[in-house]
């Protein structure tokens, strides 16, 4: 139970302009783990070092229990892949791309093949450069699921969906979830998507790993803490401040330790805490990439 | 590194992949070069020179167009992330690269190949001439096996084209040369065969360069780390 179906140890890669810095990372059978950061942050880049397409300058990668890029194949039996930037052959139709995917993997189902064309409305003798980008996401995710993957990845599949496409395809993936040995790899800049369907979540910026927590955890430690400061009074030291906006009179906080206690620490000082509101998932990103590059900049 | 088995199954339904995209053009080729083949047949003296031209953009023109499609259009068309998503690895997608190209193009070269051979040694034809179209008919295969490798080595749209341009200029070259070599232009216009040990040279020579430059191909991409 909760075996590791991807474990990344200190994992670097350099490229001219761009480097992978020391990414170490898990994921446990089961888990859904969306996968954020901004365009450019080194979300692809994981990715593909993950499926053994790129490899690895330094640091350890193993896949459902295999040493990538080594036993890349074995390891790729067991997962099924869609990407924004993956195409299917334009001329052939979707039947010959389920008939030639299904001949390398011998867990191929193709009764659940069938239900999914009809779920998504595909045709199989449609030739694939007749379908629209949504059916074109949709046929991707069939050749995908139908494999009966242990691990999906999944790299920002519903970029430049639009939102009844994305819906299904969202929709979809909560299906495979019902399955609690479906593992999924969800990158995205999408936060409402991610929160939507993850239960861990790990941010990604410049290269960096810069948070990977249970989604739950995530969304309680952050808050926003609006307070009223009387004259004379010093703001009290809160822990976890990444940042403070606002006026000296009313300062609001954002915290990533917020704990109830604050409230009456602030009360003890003097200070009136007006309202403590709850951070989205993209409002927790934004905070914390923006402190982080204030911390560090490029 | 741990290096795992090659998966011939897996190679072999690559190279039937690029058969069944591709097989439109090759088959489309062989009654072209077929007709080619048949202008020879009117005896007028133009024939053969043209004849010749049209065999020589079919088979280079076949050659070409496969390089481009399996290599560089799987890349630019971004196919190449769907074929590596499945339980292939590098090697054995570069092994069915070769593969692929390799074999797709004899379906045309070998019966036009064949078919030019054949005519040679029809009653009346020039038969000395066999030994000269054999060496030719071997560099249209030397010049799809530079394009290939330029093709997966570079997976670049420019470069495949130089490698198109040049191994183009070599068939003119090499036809020239050849030609003009004593052991081969003696007996050219002959009227029966006759292997001289030059022409034999030459033979092998190309025969030999064919499986090296593809087998440098597979050298140079089983040495790349990174494939998207």
């Amino acid at each position: 139970m909760n075996d590791l179906c991807i474990r990344m140890e200190g994992v670097s890669k350099r490229y001219p302009h761009f480097l992978l810095d020391s990414i170490c990372l898990e994921l446990r059978e089961g888990e859904v783990l969306g996968f954020i950061g901004a365009n450019g942050a080194g979300k692809s880049t994981t990715i593909r070092i993950l499926m053994g397409l790129v490899r690895q300058d330094t640091g350890s990668v193993q896949v459902l229990g295999h040493p990538m890029p080594a036993e890349q194949t074995a390891a790729k039996l067991d997962i099924g892949f869609v990407s924004e930037d993956l195409r299917l052959y334009g001329a052939p139709t979707l039947a010959w791309h389920m008939k030639f995917v299904a001949s390398m993997y011998p867990r191929w189902d193709q009764a659940y093949a069938d239900k999914l064309l009809q779920r998504f409305d595909l045709k199989p003798q449609q030739k694939i450069k007749g379908l629209s980008h949504g059916q074109r996401v949709k046929a991707a995710l069939l050749l995908a699921l139908a494999r009966q993957p242990r691990l999906l990845i999944l790299d920002e599949p519903t970029t430049g969906l639009d939102p009844v496409a994305r819906r299904e395809v969202l929709g979809e993936l909560m299906s495979v979830l019902t399955d609690e040995g479906r593992t999924i790899f969800f990158s995205s800049h999408n936060t409402l998507e991610v929160e939507q369907i993850s239960d861990h979540i790990a941010f990604i910026d410049r290269g960096r790993l810069i948070a990977h927590d249970e989604k739950e955890s995530l969304l309680e430690r952050w808050r926003r803490v609006r307070l009223v400061v009387p004259p004379s009074t010093a703001l009290p030291l809160l822990p976890g401040i990444v940042e403070v906006a606002g006026t000296e009179r009313l300062p609001v906080l954002t915290t990533s330790q917020f704990d109830p206690d604050v409230v009456s620490l602030c009360q003890n000082r003097g200070v009136t805490v007006q309202a403590v509101d709850s951070m989205t998932l993209e409002e927790i990103f934004v905070a914390n990439v923006q402190s982080r590059r204030e911390l560090q900049p490029a | 590194m741990n290096r795992q088995r090659m998966n011939y199954a897996v190679v072999r339904q690559l190279i039937l992949k690029d058969w069944y995209l591709n097989r439109g053009v090759i088959l489309g080729s062989i009654p072209v070069g077929l007709v080619a083949l048949a202008i020879v047949l009117t005896g007028k003296p133009v024939a053969f020179m043209l004849c010749v031209i049209l065999l020589c953009m079919v088979i280079v023109g076949v050659g070409a167009q496969l390089a481009f499609v399996t290599t560089i259009n799987e890349r630019k068309e971004q196919t190449l992330a769907f074929v590596m998503s499945l339980p292939v690895s590098w090697r054995e997608y570069t092994a069915a690269k070769i593969l692929a190209n390799l074999i797709i193009f004899l379906i045309p070269w070998l019966p036009l190949t064949a078919g030019a051979l054949g005519l040679l040694l029809l009653p009346g034809a020039t038969h000395g001439l066999v030994p000269f179209t054999a060496i030719m008919a071997l560099e249209m295969l030397i010049t799809t096996s530079i394009i290939v490798t330029a093709g997966i080595i570079t997976e670049s749209q420019a470069w495949t084209t130089a490698g198109i341009f040049l191994s183009s200029l070599g068939i003119n070259l090499g036809g020239y040369i050849f030609a003009h070599l004593p052991g081969i232009s003696n007996y050219m216009w002959g009227t029966r065969v006759y292997w001289s040990p030059t022409a034999l040279i030459v033979l092998i020579c190309e025969l030999l360069t064919v499986p090296l430059l593809l087998g440098a191909t597979f050298f140079v991409q089983s040495r790349k780390t990174d494939f998207l």
